[in-house]
């Protein structure tokens, strides 16, 4: 009975997810391009041989992986300001909430439009700002080791609020009791936060961040608009590698390669993930 | 006996109808292109009631994004479109996945031959024409006449001349072109290439890219932006950036298409009437290059009403089209006649400039790879000028990366 009460959710799963996995996995099996004619001819795994020595690829992984890290570090850290900040009452807490909810609600295109605004040479307000201090302009978006900073910066503003959200969840299931009761015992505030806060909102933690890892990973948008992909391929990622590869080369079997490469990776980092997940329950354990 | 009268009627009608229906010729156009054409559209649609009735589909402003939208609905088999105007870029790789029909049974050769060759460029591929060029487009050199009596002429004088109006303060930068790592790279580095001597891909489809010429010219770009007489800032300009600051009378120098110079003369431009255009400049004794951009209109393999698509796209481009949208918005005319009306030149002063630079274009390499092997040579440019990769290393890259995908490919 249970199975069958199963069974719509499988179904759904298996049409959006495993369905097009199978699809990209025999398509990475596949000469699939315009060289072919676009015919599907079975190539044994050339497509594979390639990804691995394909250098770009591996640079490109590793850019994604890092800007998936600090971005998602930053802002977990940042969430938990907000979140506790949020969780106290005072008066316009109503619209404080909704207005740090803001920036998740806009158009990630909309807003990478606007960050590539402020990010301008000479003509955005950054610069005009530097410009008060120093003749030398930053040139933000034209350096390889400034602009990937800057994809970080405006992913954090956009998506912070996001892991807030779920962390403030997460905040109000704590009962306040527990507080009270710490206080009583002579606990001091900072105490509180780091043996019943914390340990508490683990859980809370978890989820906010294999969402927010799996979407990093797969950030498109913001920088196809904001750098597409440049300087010197600097801020390039798995998914827009992957994108010219299909609508700019034509090469589908090849894109479903690079596509299927980085899942497998994410799969890795999403592992990692679930250790320390394990692994920081043992520390805040040993603590108590 | 009155429902069998009341069936053959209603079907006598059905068929009347549907024989009687317009065809309908749907077109894609990217969104400018969709509104500078929609007067022609609205007359031919006028003059043909009943019999053809052209749609327009506004596709999205950008280049690439109208190509996503084209390629997705062309793979999926059935696209809703009959032609689709297209980037000189994309012809080969079209023609190569069997997307866009030939046009040769349809083509009368002697209005062929009326357009001008810089014009007849860009529209074959491997023998065939597959596209009928809607405006001619071609890299250009603007130059500030209030600041100079005479354009440059070579690499080094431009370059010169832009330092020095920078040291003086006469102007904010003094060359601005296209240097982010994006399609207009490629064009601007063709330009300097050619000037330099070299190549890109040689007619056996060799790859050049590592020659002295080309090391020198990319070596070039990078002295402009090491010696200030372009602001680093180019590193991310695209033509909209480029044309923003030369518009606002901050640049002495601007590498741009056509288009610009209707933008400069519009009154918000605060360099009206000092603008002067001209070819790119190139080293003594060599011949001037302008990247060949130009868009042209195709026909889809699975339209099912060539025959009309190519009335249709004679009729957008006739002469009488091209007049009006050189006048209205400054599209570069194909026909050859064009270039030497007296009343055309008397109203644009341009023209002459124009036939000029069409005599010198380059068409980028003929490709289907050519998305792939373009992308190659921006990143490695993008690396010599924004993260100090030696010219010699990032081109001999370059070359190495074009000839494997070439080479993989199997042509």
């Amino acid at each position: 009975m249970n199975i069958i009460l199963l069974l719509p959710a499988i179904f759904l799963l298996c049409l959006v997810f495993f369905i097009p996995l199978l699809r990209y996995f025999w398509l990475s099996l596949h000469a699939y391009s315009v060289s072919t004619g676009l015919e599907l001819i079975p190539n044994g795994g050339v497509n594979w041989l390639r990804l691995l020595e394909d250098d770009r690829f591996w640079i490109t992984t590793f850019q994604t992986v890092r800007f998936a890290c600090v971005s998602v570090s930053v802002e977990v850290v940042l969430a938990i300001f907000i979140a506790l900040l949020l969780d106290q009452k005072f008066k316009g807490i109503g619209i404080a909430r909704a207005l740090t909810l803001l920036p998740w609600a806009l158009p990630t295109t909309i807003m990478a439009l606007c960050w590539r605004w402020i990010f301008n040479t000479p003509n955005g307000p950054i610069e005009r700002l530097i410009s008060l201090v120093s003749n030398e302009p930053l040139n933000i978006l034209s350096d390889p080791h400034l602009a990937w900073l800057a994809t970080v910066l405006a992913d954090i503003w956009k998506t912070t609020p996001f892991i807030a959200l779920i962390l403030l969840a997460g905040l109000q299931t704590i009962s306040k009791d527990l507080y009270e009761a710490f206080r009583l015992e002579g606990g001091g505030k900072l105490q509180a936060f780091f043996t019943i806060t914390l340990p508490l909102l683990r859980p809370y933690l978890l989820i906010s961040l294999m969402f927010r890892l799996a979407q990093s990973f797969g950030v498109f948008d913001l920088i196809q608009i904001l750098t597409g992909g440049g300087p010197a391929g600097s801020t390039e990622s798995v998914a827009t590698y992957a994108y010219i590869n299909a609508m700019r080369f034509l090469d589908f079997g090849y894109s479903s390669t690079i596509i299927l490469g980085g899942f497998i990776v994410l799969l890795l980092l999403s592992l990692f993930a679930m250790v320390f997940y394990v692994y920081s329950r043992k520390i805040f354990i040993s603590k108590l | 006996m009155i429902y069998p009268l009341i069936i053959f009627i209603s079907i006598a009608y059905s068929a009347w109808s549907f024989t009687h229906k317009p065809i309908d010729i749907n077109i894609l156009m990217p969104a400018p292109f969709a509104d500078s054409t929609s007067t022609i559209v609205d007359q031919y649609n006028h003059e043909n009631k009943g019999k053809v009735h052209i749609n327009v589909t506004r596709g999205p402003l950008e280049t690439e994004a109208v190509s996503d939208l084209a390629i997705s609905s062309l793979l999926l088999g059935a696209s809703p479109f009959d032609i689709i105007l297209i980037d000189v870029t994309w012809l080969p790789k079209y023609a190569e996945a069997g997307w866009i029909s030939s046009l040769d049974k349809y083509i009368d050769i002697e209005e062929w031959n009326s357009l001008i060759s810089g014009a007849q460029d860009g529209n074959s591929y491997k023998g065939n024409i597959y596209r009928w060029p809607l405006v001619a487009d071609m890299g250009l050199l603007y130059w500030r006449s209030d600041l100079m009596k005479e354009p440059p002429q070579t690499p080094n004088q431009l370059l010169e001349i832009s330092r020095n109006l920078v040291q003086d303060n006469q102007v904010e930068y003094g060359y601005v072109w296209q240097g982010r790592q994006y399609e207009g790279l490629s064009c601007v580095f063709l330009e300097v290439l050619h000037a330099f001597g070299g190549e890109w891909l040689d007619d056996n489809n060799h790859v050049k890219l590592s020659s002295n010429e080309s090391i020198e010219a990319a070596k070039w770009l990078r002295k402009l932006i090491k010696v200030g007489a372009s602001p680093k800032a180019v590193t991310n300009f695209a033509e909209t950036e480029a044309l923003q600051v030369f518009e606002s009378g901050q640049a002495a120098f601007m590498r741009n298409w056509p288009y610009a110079w209707s933008e400069l003369q519009k009154d918000s431009s605060q360099v009206k009437g000092k603008v002067g255009l001209t070819l790119m400049v190139s080293e003594q004794g060599r011949p001037s290059a302008s990247t060949l951009g130009s868009w042209g209109l195709s026909i889809l393999q699975n339209s099912h009403n060539k025959k009309a698509a190519y009335q249709v796209i004679r009729y957008l481009t006739s002469q009488a089209s091209q007049k009006k949208l050189f006048t209205d918005y400054g599209y570069t005319p194909t026909s050859e006649k064009l270039f030497d009306d007296v009343q055309l030149i008397s109203k644009l002063s341009i023209l002459p400039e124009l036939k000029r630079a069409l005599s010198v274009v380059q068409a980028r390499p003929m490709t289907p790879l050519y998305a792939q092997i373009s992308n190659v040579l921006q990143v490695e440019l993008s690396s010599i000028l924004t993260a100090n990769k030696p010219a010699e290393d990032a081109m001999r890259l370059a070359k190495d990366k074009t000839k494997r995908i070439i080479l993989s490919s199997g042509s």
